[in-house]
């Protein structure tokens, strides 16, 4: 393999890689609190980037009760996305008191919120549905500004291209892990967060009340899941409803190679899947999926709490 | 009566399919391991019943005969034993989420296989499967029979030994094998014969539905099945049964209110594109309000002691 | 919100309710004939059937207002048949014994087609797909015919439109979504015509039709220096790759399969589109009285072309109205039964000739679409990169 393919597969890898990482962010941020895996996730996800669409004064489509329907104002896109994320976030929170903390107030098995939020994605995916229908929605081009649709990382004769916007999600992605890095270790709210993760009993002995910081945390976890969406949407169009669920069952390995909870796991697990598809020759493209399912199947029993996971006590 | 036969006959002969699915995801879980493989199993024997029926066997006339079907059965339980137990030792030495999502991973390769292979016939899968019996309601002749003799199994199931031992690695996995139980043995038996069951109802589904896919049997389906056994209850074998009728039967339920001519027409309407949306409440408001599952072994006392039939339900309940 | 103890019995109402509406028979013909339409409204493939559905519809309100069936209106039965074969079973199940309609238009998918078409067989009630392209749909049996044509007649005329635009092109890569049944068998052909043709097929590429990143694909065929790329694939996934092939590089000819003829890619690829080649069963621009009229009306309401889906939708309504109509004037409708009605609607629907939206129509006995035009267009956007449309090339 020359160096000119070698480093054109290792972007790619990474660009793609970027994606599966900046959605599993939020993901695995519930489960290094709570212990429980949020299949929702994939829904606020797509919930984040219709609400952006729509702020940003895009029109719906012909199906759905909304048809034809659009905001009477229409804000810039950058304030969209602010705004989007931040309805994403308060979504986040009325599915943690609706499908979450019921479950937890009842000390229910912690395996049915895994049905629990099942029902709310089914709920979410299909009310969007229901209001604009399963129609394709699309970001202007120019959103972000007048940029090259692709940077030429080659030469002019041998090329190496990546599609600019994937290079600012990855670099999105970066900003965001050093800000969550810094917030867990770094701040009072984040030593809060760990004893809570740690031990919810102990961590109300010390005067922390516990309900407080699950809200804020489903809160961050759906503001990065909705700016996710509208990062990913602007790059590939809101495919409908489905669109983020898709990305579910990605997600999910993704968090469980990184190792469940960590955050920069979240991101190397990512990117790493990027990369290991990315480096599938060719004529096996058929089976791509399969081998980010196998590399996921041989590190569980390899090394279950994954890449930069700790043993910890089962809460699952 | 008959034309309610007809239209729902497919839909109940769905339910006790739904029924044994359930019980294939309960098997693991009497002995604490959370599987989500069923799907993987489910879609392995469909495929070894839609190959072997148009490719392999030979026979005249358009009913396929009814022992090929049990040749076919015989060969998924096999194939799917092997299958589980080689797959079973490795995974189920993983604990909670983390054997749940290899059971995912495992389900996920099998779907990739099954789309690129020329023998599964790719997206477009294996269709014109032929038909054992005229109607649909006419696979009442077997499903009634695998749920029954699914559930007797498992009554006895639970009195015997190995039963004993599943709840005792549910409990406590260390204690159990200080008290000399080997759980590597018993984990991977109650993962094989969930992993049959399972194969068995993909088996008869393939001829039931009339065509196999790589769409059958994927990640998605996990959860339902899942969900089977947590609305249903996953203390006793009477929840996973109970709420895969349930859970099955629920979505065309409300299609059929949604036709309703009695209705208001926003509801009808409603019922008829939104029954999706019921459906995801009506999975939330399960878990909150039934987090034990519908059936709870103290409900199947509370039915003994007031049934003049008491015997079968009262003896399997008191352990709970 | 409901107590616990009040969620059983809803439950059991609920299941009850249904049993009494399930015993309830209908009145013959009273409120118009009933014709079952079996359609993703849910699932992610209702992006698709939310097309037909409109064509359907538009359908029933055109050839009511035209007369319908000789003085009869027809009534759409309208049933969601999901994503999944389990779904279409169950909405054929309903119709065919509950609503007693006389045929079904449905389902969206081939795969829901191999699975539900059979109960309509075993039941003799004919079924018109509108969008089934696979192979060995209308040999499922007698009373199963389609009005979309297999890709197999369309994918050829595609190619040589390319070798016209380009009579030096040498090195051909092809795409296709491996999960969606449609795309499969397209790629068969397209990948034939390209041996046929004496092309050299370069690579092929396998992606799903959920996939929204084509990096590894697009840079692996690029790096093949294709002259063009023929892409099988749906609606979002297609017009990504169209949409990621250019912004990658890529300057040769493009050529998308049936299943991209929808102007849902011209949001998704925006000024990318411009100059792809389209395989088409409808086009527009066909040039029949009834087609303009179904262009008018729905440009006035929707803003835009109809698409395919909503076409073939369209027609496969007009075929069963105009074989009922067929029918009738050889038997009053009214005095036959059920049975009869719809074994003489499966005669008359294979038997006669139509003016379609889709052009001049007919059926083969086994129930194939026999279509006497099929169209190649070439995508062309305008200065925003916003608005676009399919120009016929000839």
């Amino acid at each position: 393999m020359d160096l000119n393919l070698f480093l054109q597969l290792f972007l790619n890898g990474l660009s793609i890689g970027s994606v599966y990482a900046i959605f599993a962010l939020g993901y695995t941020l519930v489960f290094s609190i709570l212990g429980v895996i949020n299949f929702a996730h994939g829904a606020i996800f797509t919930l984040g980037a219709y609400f952006t669409y729509t702020l940003s004064g895009g029109v719906f489509g012909f199906n759905g009760l909304l048809a034809n329907g659009k905001l009477p104002f229409q804000l810039p896109f950058f304030v969209a996305l602010i705004l989007g994320s931040i309805l994403a976030g308060l979504a986040s929170i009325l599915l943690e008191r609706l499908a979450f903390k019921p479950l937890r107030v009842r000390r229910a098995d912690p395996l049915l919120t895994l049905v629990s939020s099942l029902g709310a994605a089914v709920v979410i995916v299909n009310v969007i549905q229901y209001l604009v229908g399963a129609e394709i929605y699309t970001f202007p081009d120019n959103i972000y500004g007048n940029i090259p649709a692709a940077i030429n990382f080659g030469t002019e004769t041998r090329p190496i291209m990546i599609r600019t916007v994937q290079v600012i999600i990855f670099g999105v992605c970066a900003v965001i892990v050093a800000l969550l890095t810094y917030l867990v270790n770094g701040t009072k709210i984040g030593k809060a967060l760990q004893a809570v993760a740690e031990d919810e009993t102990t961590a109300s002995l010390l005067g922390i009340n516990p309900e407080q910081f699950i809200t804020i945390t489903f809160f961050v976890s759906g503001l990065l899941a909705g700016l996710a969406g509208t990062l990913v949407g602007s790059s590939v169009s809101i495919a409908g409803p489905y669109f983020g669920i898709s990305f579910g069952l990605k997600g999910l390995g993704v968090i469980v190679l990184g190792g469940l909870g960590s955050i920069p796991g979240a991101v190397i697990g990512g990117l790493l899947l990027g990369l290991a598809e990315a480096f599938v020759p060719p004529d096996f493209s058929g089976y791509r999926e399969a081998i980010s399912f196998a590399i996921l199947f041989i590190m569980l029993l390899v090394r279950p709490e994954g890449l930069l996971g700790r043993k910890r006590i089962q809460k699952v | 009566m008959i034309n309610f036969l007809n239209t729902y006959g497919f839909l109940i002969v769905s339910m006790l399919f739904g029924a044994v699915l359930g019980l294939s995801v309960y098997l693991p879980l009497m002995a604490g391991q959370l599987s989500l493989a069923t799907p993987g199993f489910y879609a392995l024997g469909g495929y070894i019943a839609a190959i072997l029926s148009t490719q392999v066997f030979k026979f005249t006339g358009t009913i396929f005969p009814f022992p090929f079907l049990l040749i076919e059965l015989l060969i998924t339980t096999l194939v799917s034993a092997i299958l589980a137990i080689a797959l079973g030792i490795p995974v189920l030495r993983l604990r909670g989420i983390y054997l749940a999502i290899s059971t995912i991973a495992f389900v996920e390769i099998l779907r990739v296989l099954a789309l690129n292979l020329e023998i599964t016939g790719g997206a477009v899968g294996i269709f014109g499967i032929p038909q054992p019996f005229a109607t649909p309601l006419e696979y009442l002749w077997v499903a009634i029979p695998l749920l029954i003799l699914s559930m007797l199994f498992l009554y006895r199931l639970e009195k015997i030994k190995a039963g004993r031992a599943f709840s005792a690695i549910r409990e406590d996995e260390l204690a159990a094998d200080s008290m000399g139980i080997n759980p590597t043995y018993y984990k991977a038996l109650s993962f094989t014969l969930g992993a049959i069951l399972a194969g068995l109802v993909g088996t008869i589904s393939a001829h039931f539905i009339n065509t196999w896919n790589a769409r059958q049997g994927t990640f998605d389906s996990s959860i339902i099945y899942l969900a089977f056994v947590l609305i249903g209850g996953s203390r006793t074998f009477w929840g996973p049964v109970l709420g895969g009728i349930i859970l099955t039967a629920l979505p065309e339920v409300l299609r059929g209110m949604g036709g309703m001519s009695s209705l208001p027409l926003w509801l009808a309407q409603f019922l008829r594109d939104g029954r999706l949306i019921i459906f995801g409440v009506l999975l939330v408001l399960g878990s909150i309000f039934y987090p034990q599952g519908l059936i709870t072994p103290e409900l199947l006392n509370k039915i003994a002691r007031k049934n003049p039939f008491r015997g079968i339900l009262n003896k399997q309940s008191i352990k709970g | 919100m409901i107590k616990r103890r009040q969620f059983i019995p809803l439950f059991l109402s609920g299941i009850t309710f249904s049993l009494v509406v399930a015993c309830n028979s209908s009145q013959p013909y009273a409120n118009g004939i009933p014709l079952g339409v079996v359609l993703a409204q849910t699932s992610n493939a209702a992006l698709l059937g939310q097309e037909q559905v409109i064509g359907a519809k538009m359908a029933e309100q055109y050839f009511n207002q035209q007369g319908g069936v000789n003085g009869t209106p027809i009534k759409l039965a309208l049933q969601d048949g999901g994503g999944d074969e389990q779904s279409a079973i169950n909405a054929f199940n309903t119709l065919i014994t509950q609503e007693k309609v006389v045929g079904i238009l449905g389902p969206s998918l081939s795969q829901q087609a191999f699975a539900a078409d059979p109960i309509a067989e075993r039941a003799k009630v004919p079924v018109l797909g509108p969008s089934n392209t696979a192979k060995k749909i209308p040999q499922i049996g007698d009373y199963i015919a389609r009005v979309s044509a297999p890709v197999a007649v369309v994918a050829p005329n595609a190619v040589q439109a390319a070798l016209k635009l380009n009579p030096n092109l040498k090195k051909v890569a092809v795409f296709y979504a491996q999960n969606d049944a449609f795309s499969k068998s397209e790629t068969e052909t397209f990948q034939q015509t390209v041996k046929d043709l004496n092309l050299e097929l370069v690579t092929v590429q396998k992606f799903q039709t959920t996939d929204t990143d084509f990096q590894n694909q697009a840079t692996a065929a690029i790096n093949l220096n294709p002259d063009l790329i023929i892409i099988s694939g749906l609606a979002a996934d297609g017009g990504n790759l169209i949409k990621q092939l250019r912004q990658l590089g890529y300057q040769g000819l493009i050529i998308g399969g049936n299943g991209l003829n929808t102007s849902n890619i011209l949001p998704v690829c925006q000024k990318e589109c411009d100059g792809v080649i389209i395989a088409q069963a409808y086009s527009p621009e066909i040039d029949n009285p009834i087609n303009k009229t179904f262009r008018e009306t729905y440009v006035a309401e929707n803003k835009k072309e109809p698409p395919q889906f909503t076409a073939q939708a369209f027609a496969g309504i007009q075929v069963f109205v105009e074989a009922l109509k067929a029918v009738d004037q050889k038997n009053k409708i009214s005095s036959l039964s059920l049975e009869q009605l719809r074994e003489q609607l499966n005669q008359a629907i294979l038997s006669g000739k139509y003016e379609t939206v889709l052009g001049n129509i007919s059926f083969t006995p086994e129930g194939e679409v026999v279509q006497e035009k099929f169209y190649v267009a070439q995508i062309k956007m305008d200065e925003t990169g916003k608005n676009g449309k399919f120009t016929y090339l000839k």
